[in-house]
């Protein structure tokens, strides 16, 4: 299997970040000239290179894609704006890396940016007195997912606390995550932070945030020329499914999920890389909220049903352990401005398989999963292996 | 209940039923797939489940099971009730037709139990002229929370 029939074999070619934090004074036209000429700095390219563009936002205003990729220069590149939640800059990655398998296009830039300070200073933007919908916000979503499963597996908010506090430990570790402690963050500090909705406490959530990521894909075979003597990392896999009906299917709400929508997109990406859970030696997934990673690892098949709790009491998510997953911190330390949040995971699996993530490296890194999930809900995954 | 109720109003049409009768539960208002017999909340003209465009509008509820729920501590947006100033439950509630929604539940957190007995109730979260405006969810049946 690949990911298209008879298609090419895609390569990460570089990858480039403006940091994600509250960034009141750059714009997102700063924001995305820092990560996309780090992009191609990292490649080896110039823009002139540059095929096509996948540009991805969520909260910027409308014409902010296109007029964005003129800080690059104006070529009459063909430019798309997609928007898809969370997931955005994933699924530009998937429109890039399918136009690159087909031969549409040799090289295509993949940036995604967002601000979300501009929406906080002005608080009722997003809501309407009217709305319905508005009393169920997305922690309150998350905190019923925690609640399940609390009363089906017995599992405690001491959890929930671990793999945030794992994840704070990891992003003090990553220059570009918008958390980094400079002390180890304590499990009970993490309980004891301010309750959003119960058991989820702030710590337990991701901040918002600006910032900027960017990733230029094309085949393999230039891959190697471009950089000889560096690691390729290829894209074996790259799959996004939208929902499937089911009894009890949640219609209202910043709705995301169901859980089952992991599982299908994770095996047609296991199917296309030719590879299964055991194979896997890094994850990057979309943990907004602490219970959202706790259900990955069971949802990707990374640890078997019931058995998270245990894994985590055990820290087989941790740096040095089994299965280290939110290497970089994750969406709670790293950061979620929106937009560009997707293609962090991509910077992130990229060092991480050419050996250049400094101390979260983790040792003899070959394949690596980013999975986002999107609002409304999509699911998008990529497994990214060392070639 | 005071003896005089004062007129009320659904925060958004369509959604829910609010009857003249101040003692009477509302209703969902949700569809029927006379083909496939699948029920949804809320209303929809496409089946979901067989893609059949042959549905009806359909009553759904007013009781409910508890699937999941929290308490979120941040004010309801667009209350302006004290009761709701320092949070509000939320819950997951399966219908006895089948749909799962998501709304407001009436209570403390120490009050909620998955799987419990719950029963649809109007909340009034603000005035607009002489009418109450009010919002649908659900509240533990008298006697059922155990």
């Amino acid at each position: 299997m690949s990911i298209l029939k008879n298609g090419r074999e895609v390569a990460i070619l570089g990858v480039g970040m403006h940091r994600f934090g509250l960034w009141p004074d750059s714009t997102n036209a700063d924001m995305s000239r820092v990560a996309g000429l780090a992009a191609l700095k990292d490649a080896g390219l110039s823009f002139k290179d540059v095929d096509a563009a996948y540009v991805g936002q969520i909260f910027a205003p409308v014409m902010a894609g296109v007029r964005v990729m003129k800080e690059f220069g104006l070529t009459g590149l063909p430019v798309q704006r997609l928007d898809n939640a969370s997931a955005t800059g994933s699924a530009c990655l998937y429109e890039a890396v399918g136009s690159v398998a087909s031969g549409r296009y040799d090289v295509a830039m993949v940036l995604g940016f967002d601000k979300m300070t501009g929406i906080v200073a002005d608080s009722s933007a997003n809501t309407d007195p009217a709305n319905l919908e508005d009393a169920i916000l997305p922690a309150a979503f998350f905190a019923m997912w925690a609640t399940r499963r609390m009363h089906e597996r017995g599992t405690k908010p001491e959890h929930l606390a671990k793999i945030a506090a794992k994840n704070w430990h990891n992003g003090g570790l990553n220059p570009m995550a918008q958390r980094q402690p400079d002390k180890p963050v304590p499990i009970e500090k993490v309980l004891s932070s301010r309750m959003v909705a119960w058991p989820m406490t702030t710590m337990m959530s991701c901040p918002i945030g600006d910032g900027a990521a960017c990733a230029i894909v094309g085949p393999v075979e230039l891959a190697k020329k471009l950089n000889p003597g560096r690691p390729i990392v290829k894209v074996v896999a790259s799959a996004l499914q939208s929902e499937r009906y089911d009894r009890g299917h949640l219609f209202m709400g910043p709705v995301v999920g169901p859980g089952r929508m992991t599982v299908d997109t994770s095996a047609v990406c296991y199917e296309q890389a030719g590879l299964g859970p055991k194979d896997i030696d890094l994850v990057q997934v979309h943990d907004a909220f602490a219970i959202e990673e706790l259900e990955y690892y069971e949802l990707l098949g990374i640890c078997g049903k019931g058995e998270a709790e245990a894994c985590i009491d055990r820290g087989d998510f941790e740096l040095g352990g089994r299965v280290p997953f939110s290497t970089d911190g994750g969406l709670i330390a790293r950061g979620h401005p929106g937009g560009p949040t997707g293609l962090a995971q991509i910077w992130e699996t990229t060092l991480q398989l050419r050996g250049e993530a400094g101390k979260r490296q983790v040792a003899n890194a070959r394949n690596g999963i980013c999975h986002m999930m999107g609002g409304g809900s999509v699911c998008v995954m990529h497994i990214l292996q060392k070639g | 209940m005071s003896g005089t109720a004062r007129a009320r109003r659904p925060l958004k049409q369509g959604y829910f039923t609010v009857p003249e009768n101040p003692a009477e539960p509302p209703k969902l208002m949700g569809t029927v797939c006379k083909d496939c017999g699948e029920y949804f909340f809320p209303k929809r003209v496409v089946c979901a489940k067989c893609l059949s465009e042959n549905t009806a509008d359909a009553m759904l509820g007013p009781q409910g099971t508890l699937y999941s729920y929290t308490f979120v501590h941040f004010p309801l947006f667009g209350s302006t009730k004290v009761e709701h100033s320092t949070g509000y439950g939320v819950g997951q509630v399966d219908l006895p037709e089948g749909p799962r929604v998501q709304v407001p539940l009436a209570g403390k957190q120490e009050d909620f139990k998955v799987g419990m007995p719950l029963v649809a109730e109007l909340d009034p979260i603000r005035e607009d002229g002489d009418k109450d405006v009010v919002i649908l969810r659900f509240a533990p049946v008298a006697g059922g929370a155990k």
